[in-house]
């Protein structure tokens, strides 16, 4: 009996994320019903926020599993978006301006990892290096390419694409190609141990390096989607596009209650259900017109909070012998 | 003689668990008293709560007469209660010295800086007195070896000059000098009229040092043997409550025929590890590989299944060489390290992601799809052929006991088939029923043909299950022994050491 | 398990009682009279944290939102297109009835976007390029810009120079801000000083003189060089807000160099140079007036400053709610908004001071409820002259 009131309660505390997600809308809908807001419009203002982040994080989930860290993703996003746009200019072709972002954000990412693998560093520190030298090169793309501080795509050709249809199908083919690897294939499992234990994982037969490259290459293609999706939502690019990803994958991650340390805890679904939350609590936050000073203090006591909760609930299931 | 330690009537929860339940047991000056249980029988915990690491949800413990709280670790050794734990208690960053007076630096500081020359020295000395002078106190405790990372703890403890000692498991982690140490310091302290509590899995062990001994199961005292009481039936029967049924050991003593070599190594050398090191696995057998614990055998381990390289020398299973533990598992070679918690399990996994996780190759369908119903069933069968305690396969590792973390190490070779499994202290911190159970999985799998390459540092486990016995010194073969029922101990040591 | 699914069903069933709640509260009834109801104004901001970008809002926040039947809601600190467009979907999501804009990562898609979903939108502080207004001046929910316009920010420059050249300095250092970001205010007021300087030293700026620097400037990635201009010198140019050692070291170098006498800055002077500054030389800002600024003016460490005043954001506020109101300020041609405010000019402490005490004032700005009320409904050109008359002395008459 209280071996399955234990389970009930690891149960429900593996359910926290997707509950705290569905009181979060809860409260949404009752505050936007007391303020007569425009709901139909603002479901579609969530979607559309909340996607890129969806998808770079459900991405960064292979790197974040791992144990590892990214710190460039926002830079990598941000010359995958420029290179993307430059491409699109050249060639008036937005299937071409696709494969561009997507290429460039795979190769910024294996070569993050490949160097990470061959100078035997922790990929962590690779992306460091690439952080300074993507925000140069972003820099650097905008002065010899750009109009002023700006690349820019003419708003009408990617206008069409603009659709939160078109957001959610990308989405969710992306998704579908994640949760296929991840949870029905080697590779997810794979990914877990790794992460989980490195030492324990290398004697049970497991490549880290070879694991970190696919990782990172699934990112990558996060990246990419989100670059592209980024151009059509705003086509107008700056140095400063994308920079507040870096920071809204790793939150979404956690909010998804997926650990930061990776292993066996990860999930795919943990960037969907975290990206959500954070868009409905940033929603809720403005419905309230609070100040920016403080909806920012507001988050970061709920980050606290739900770091301190997952890691709690995890020390709790040890029992000292 | 009057009672130094008391405990009367303590209980303890964990969750639904009840680690002790209405525990009472006392120890007087000058006494060694051995507590002895199966894993999970409470020892641990009522000791641990007396050297203050937890706290107790019912009862009263006495120190000298005095009620006892101690409020840390730290507390409790300044007052005279020091505690040598099972598992890690060093620190790994900082140096030994730093682990010895960790939290004490402020000793050696002199206005802002730490004189870490004058921490050093002292603690070179506290070293120097249990008789590790071998150890560098300057090191950083991650660089030192397990048994090495004991000593220093023990160093740690005994520079308080405690009053009680409690030691807990440790020297079943521990090669026959850091026992002798262990064993000489026990030794002392009962001379100068202290306490000792001495906790062991190693039957022989504790019936040779302890004056007294309490059997604990299930979190309860289940009897009190004096020294004149000591019998090895006996004390098993009250461990596990009831009589141990078959052999410990295998019994059989018949001569091996000669069967087909499977594995074979030669000139194998490894900086000091490994000199010129040559053997060979037959199919079928048990090799068992013994020395103490700096000769290299673990290393050997370790170079078989590839996961470290050799400088020179050539490994081969039927004539293919492999260069990774990848490829040696494709030749069906498994390995369980000794570090259990740390090298062969993800403690903060699921038994089930530890136990397919070896086995993904067979698993997969097309060669990468996993599916939930293969996963399942392939780890269920582990579970169920290894009589794996646990609620299902989703329960996570850390929850396990010792025992049952191994069987799981077990599993994930067994499941794959392995045709070659090195095993490096298999048995190290597993009870005797456990332990029983993982001699007769050995024999069975002999049986069907697989060869077991056995690595240990325990001689009695040795001499009673290999087929051939290698003894390993200074990296180097020192001599082959067959299997014969006059083997003894004393014959082993004589190439050991 | 089946207690893990009751959960989420419990959970499910709470989402959609609140999601009919929300729908069937959703339709309001109409107010006849426009002005008893809230208006729900957004307003998009690039910089949540600078002196002028605070006084700003404490004019829209503490004065406009207590005299009027409006309610502001700010945007978060916006970086990019990106993050504007999604501001905006959050103002329309909130039934916001039209947007303020200081922020111009990508003007055309905010004016786009509002003109789509049907919401008035605004420039603050700023203007469209002519080419821009020429494109959206007939859209109808666009209520048009007042602010500096280009124009006006290369005059700012200019006159902030001939200041000090008429004085007799000669050696000058600048600080250009974001010109090498290609923000045209900041090449616009660049460009005014080094035309001055042109005149006044009778030579030319690599070859450009008047408004052909703007070009040159442009054509060098926004950088300014230095070099002798006839008889006048630029010793030192700092660009860029990296805020990191090196950059603070060029500014103090080019603050203390000898063969410096003033320091011009196209924005944030007090910022780049007011800490290095030693005593004797002159320092020229273009910024606006806190009670900071107004010290550094009576210790002498800033002896210039063209400021932007608080209240100048009154009259686009005023035209946009008399759009919402169903009034909109147009043009003869029905075309929207495109006029032209200058700067507060202090060269001495008491100016300052006076200008300062009526621009951070709550209760009594230079724009007051009074005086906005005769713009709502307003004709165009009673508009255009109630803009133009924008200096501190005209405005207290």
């Amino acid at each position: 009996m209280k071996n399955k009131s234990k389970n009930i309660s690891a149960k429900l505390m593996e359910a926290a994320p997707v509950a705290g997600l569905v009181i979060l809308l809860g409260i949404f809908l009752a505050i936007a019903a007391a303020k007569n807001v425009n709901i139909p419009y603002s479901f579609k203002n969530i979607v559309n926020q909340s996607i890129i982040t969806m998808i770079v994080a459900t991405g960064a989930i292979y790197i974040y599993t791992l144990g590892a860290f990214d710190i460039s993703l926002g830079a990598s996003m941000c010359v995958s978006a420029l290179v993307g746009a430059m491409a699109y200019n050249a060639t008036q072709s937005v299937v071409v301006m696709l494969l561009v972002c997507v290429g460039c954000a795979v190769l910024i990412s294996l070569t993050s990892s490949v160097l990470a693998s061959v100078f035997n560093l922790p990929v962590f520190v690779t992306t460091i290096a690439m952080l300074s030298l993507l925000n140069a090169l972003s820099l650097v793309l905008i002065r010899v390419n750009g109009t002023g501080d700006v690349i820019q795509v003419p708003a009408m050709a990617v206008m069409k694409l603009n659709t939160v249809w078109f957001k959610l199908l990308v989405m969710a083919a992306f998704t579908a190609l994640c949760v296929l690897t991840f949870n029905y294939m080697k590779l997810g499992r794979q990914q877990k141990f790794t992460g989980g234990n490195p030492l324990c994982a290398k004697l049970s037969g497991l490549n880290a390096k070879k694991l970190s490259i696919i990782g990172f290459m699934m990112a990558g293609l996060g990246v990419g989607l989100g670059a592209f999706l980024t151009i059509t939502y705003a086509p107008t690019l700056s140095r400063n596009t994308a920079s507040s990803v870096g920071m809204d994958v790793i939150i979404s991650i956690v909010f998804g209650g997926m650990p930061v340390s990776g292993g066996a805890r990860s999930k795919i679904h943990a960037a969907i259900v975290g990206a959500l939350s954070m868009t409905l609590l940033s929603q809720i936050m403005l419905m309230l017109n609070l100040d920016s000073g403080i909806s920012q203090m507001i988050k970061a006591v709920i980050f606290l909070a739900v770091v301190y909760v997952s890691m709690f609930s995890s020390r709790k299931t040890i029992l000292p012998r | 003689m009057p009672d130094i330690v008391e405990i009367k009537n303590m209980s303890k929860r964990f969750g639904p668990t009840v680690a002790l339940d209405d525990v009472s047991l006392s120890a007087c000056s000058g006494e060694v008293l051995g507590l002895i249980g199966e894993n999970g029988s409470g020892k641990s915990t009522a000791t641990s709560i007396y050297a203050g690491m937890q706290k107790c949800d019912e009862g009263t413990m006495l120190f000298k007469g005095q009620p006892w709280n101690p409020l840390s670790m730290n507390d409790a050794l300044a007052k005279g209660v020091g505690m040598i734990v099972q598992e890690n208690g060093t620190v790994p960053g900082i140096s030994a010295a730093e682990n010895i007076f960790l939290g004490e630096t402020a000793e050696f500081t002199n206005g802002l800086f730490v004189n870490r020359k004058k921490m050093i020295e002292k603690a070179q000395n506290a070293l120097d007195r249990i008789g590790a002078d071998h150890i560098n106190a300057a090191l950083p405790a991650g660089a030192l070896d397990f048994q090495d990372r004991k000593l220093v703890e023990i160093a740690r403890v005994m520079e308080k000059n405690p009053d009680v000692l409690v030691v807990d498991e440790t020297t079943t982690a521990l090669s026959q000098k850091g026992r002798d140490i262990i064993y000489r310091i026990m030794e002392e302290m009962k001379n100068a009229g202290k306490t000792v509590i001495f906790i062991s899995h190693d039957l022989d062990e504790i019936m040779n040092r302890c004056d007294r001994l309490t059997v604990l199961r299930d979190g309860k005292i289940i009897r009190t043997f004096n020294s004149d009481e000591f019998e090895e039936g006996a004390i098993k029967a009250a461990m596990i409550g009831r009589e141990l049924s078959g052999s410990y050991y295998r019994d059989d003593y018949e001569e091996e025929t000669e069967s087909e070599t499977v594995l074979t190594a030669e000139h194998l050398n490894l900086t000091d590890q490994l000199i010129d090191f040559s053997m060979e696995v037959r199919k079928g057998e048990i090799l068992g590989i013994g020395g103490l614990s700096h000769c290299g055998m673990h290393t050997l381990g370790k170079v078989l299944f590839a996961a470290e390289k050799a400088e020179s020398g050539t490994i081969k299973v039927h004539d293919h060489t492999y260069e990774n533990e990848a490829a040696a598992m494709k030749e069906g070679i498994g390995y369980v390290a000794k570090d259990r918690d740390t090298e062969s399990l993800v403690l903060e996994a699921s038994i089930k992601d530890n136990i397919a996780i070896a086995g993904l190759d067979r698993i997969a369908v097309k060669k990468h799809f996993i599916f939930r119903k293969n996963e399942n069933r392939y780890v269920d069968e582990q579970v169920a052929s290894l009589s794996i305690k646990c609620n299902d396969s989703s329960q996570y590792v850390s929850t396990l006991s010792g025992g049952n973390k191994q069987k799981v190490a077990f599993g994930k070779w067994m499941g794959r088939d392995s045709q070659i499994l090195i095993l490096d202290c298999p048995t190290r911190g597993v009870d005797i029923g456990v332990k029983q159970s993982m001699y007769q999985l050995m024999y069975r799998m002999k049986q069907e043909g697989k060869s077991i390459i056995l690595i240990s540092e325990e001689m009695a486990e040795l001499i009673g299950m290999s087929d051939r016995l290698l003894i390993m010194k200074d990296g180097r073969l020192q001599k082959e022994l067959k299997r014969s029922r006059e083997l003894s101990e004393a014959d082993v040591i004589e190439y050991m050491i | 398990m089946k207690s893990f699914r009751k959960f989420f069903v419990l959970c499910l069933s709470f989402v959609m009682m609140l999601t009919l709640t929300a729908c069937s509260s959703g339709g309001g009834s109409a107010d006849a009279d426009p002005t008893q109801k809230t208006v729900k104004i957004g307003v998009l901001v690039s910089d949540t944290t600078s002196a002028e970008a605070l006084s700003f809002r404490s004019y829209y926040e503490k004065y406009i939102q207590s005299v009027y039947n409006v309610e502001f809601m700010y945007s978060d600190e916006l970086t990019d297109a990106a993050a504007e467009q999604s501001a905006i979907d959050n103002f329309i999501a909130n039934n916001c009835q039209a947007i303020i804009s200081f922020a111009s990562s990508d003007r055309p898609a905010q004016i786009e976007k509002c003109e789509q979903e049907g919401v008035y939108y605004a420039v603050a502080t700023g203007t469209l390029t002519d080419d821009q207004y020429e494109q959206f001046k007939s859209y109808s929910h666009y209520v048009g810009a007042i602010g500096p316009d280009l124009a006006a920010e290369y005059q700012a420059g200019y006159d902030m120079a001939k200041h000090f050249l008429d004085q007799g300095y000669t050696k000058f250092g600048m600080f250009t801000g974001a010109s090498v970001y290609f923000t045209e205010m900041h090449i616009y007021r660049a460009a005014g000083m080094l035309a001055a300087m042109c005149e006044a030293g009778k030579g030319d700026y690599s070859g450009a003189t008047g408004y052909d620097i703007v070009g040159k400037i442009m054509a060098d990635g926004g950088n300014v060089s230095t070099g002798k201009i006839g008889s006048v010198e630029v010793n030192g140019v700092v660009s860029g807000y990296d805020f990191d050692d090196a950059w603070f070291g060029k500014l103090a170098a080019v603050a203390n160099d000898p063969n410096v006498d003033v320091l011009l800055a196209v924005g944030s002077g007090q910022t780049a140079f007011a800490g290095f500054k030693p005593e004797g030389k002159m320092l020229g800002d273009i910024d606006c007036y806190t009670a900071d600024s107004v010290a550094l003016m009576e210790s002498g460490t800033l002896n210039y400053l063209a400021g932007k005043f608080s209240a100048s954001i009154g009259p686009i506020f005023a035209a946009t709610l008399s759009a919402v109101y169903g009034k909109p300020v147009r043009t003869a041609e029905g075309n929207a908004l495109a006029l032209s405010q200058g700067y507060w000019i202090a060269t001495d402490a008491e100016m300052a001071k006076k200008y300062f005490e009526v621009d951070s004032s709550t209760t009594n700005p230079a724009y007051t409820k009074e005086k906005l009320d005769t713009l709502i409904g307003a004709s165009y050109d009673d508009f255009a002259k109630f803009v133009a008359a924008y200096s501190f002395e005209e405005i207290q008459k």
